[in-house]
């Protein structure tokens, strides 16, 4: 009887699918990267200056030159001398431009009450940037 | 009579032998490119940020994160803080060494909303005494 001799079969990697399992990972990588880049509202603070000291001036600034803003603890804007009362978004943007109109080159103070919530703040801001002012004043009472 | 040949049609081969390849380096540019976020004990979440119009994008490089809690927790590099009286001046002191570091530092504020604005008043003092005086108070895009 004949015994034939069974042939070593040979070790071979199957790398057919490679690319597939490749182009797998790259989907899930594609996915789940999200690139963190920041976003929010840009302001330059003023240099702190010790009061009393030869470097800071007092400067008397008219209503002309100079809108103050003043949020109260419950959320309510303030105009200048005016009564504090409720304002839409809306409403401070059609206010920026009438005192834009009286003075390009406006300043705006924003006074925020040590007790009136960081949104507010940040609601008024938004809509002086969002009407390129450039002179914005940040302080607290 | 010259005899002219007709041309046989070759067939149109794409070469897949470099897919792989291809598939490989596109693989490893997003695993290295990916940075896999941690969260952190303290955290405000992006749904409480304030949201606004007008914002800008700011690069990643030269920033510094400060995260105020609605409670009126500062957490700078990782450390909750709290300021109280003139006397905590952790804010000021670690912004001066990263001052140091990096001269065109940039302070990102990821504030809840509904954080009352006098501790962003003492923080913001606290970056004026040293003397990092740009700013950005991040907030959510509103959508149109």
């Amino acid at each position: 009887m004949k015994i034939g001799r069974k042939r070593k079969a040979k070790a071979e990697i199957p790398t057919s699918s490679m690319s597939d399992i490749a182009f797998l990972l790259i989907v899930f990588f594609m996915a789940t990267t999200k690139f963190d880049v920041k976003e929010g509202i840009k302001i330059v603070l003023p240099q702190a200056s010790a009061e009393g000291s030869e470097q800071t001036q007092s400067l008397a600034l008219t209503e002309k030159e100079m809108t103050r803003l003043q949020i109260t603890e419950d959320g309510q804007l303030a105009v200048n001398k005016d009564a504090p009362r409720v304002f839409t978004s809306e409403e401070i943007d059609v206010l920026i431009q009438q005192k834009k109109g009286i003075n390009p080159q406006m300043i705006f103070k924003v006074i925020t009450d040590r007790e009136a919530s960081y949104n507010e703040m940040i609601r008024v801001v938004d809509r002086l940037k969002a009407a390129d002012i450039e002179k914005i004043s940040l302080s607290t009472n | 009579m010259a005899n002219i040949k007709q041309e046989r049609n070759r067939e149109a081969v794409i070469p897949t032998s470099s897919m792989s390849d291809i598939a490989f380096l596109l693989l490893l540019f997003f695993m290295v490119s990916t940075v896999f976020v941690q969260e952190k004990k303290f955290w405000v979440e992006r749904e409480r940020w304030p949201i606004a119009e007008s914002i800008e994008r700011i690069p990643r490089n030269h920033t510094t994160t400060i995260y105020v809690m609605r409670d009126e927790t500062i957490l700078i590099d990782d450390i909750p803080t709290r300021i109280e009286s003139s006397e905590d001046v952790f804010v000021s002191s670690t912004l001066i060494r990263k001052k140091e570091e990096d001269p065109e530092l940039v302070v990102c504020f990821r504030t809840d909303k509904d954080t009352k604005y006098g501790v962003m008043s003492d923080v913001m003092r606290q970056l004026q005494d040293a003397q990092t005086l740009v700013v950005t108070f991040e907030t959510q895009k509103r959508a149109n």
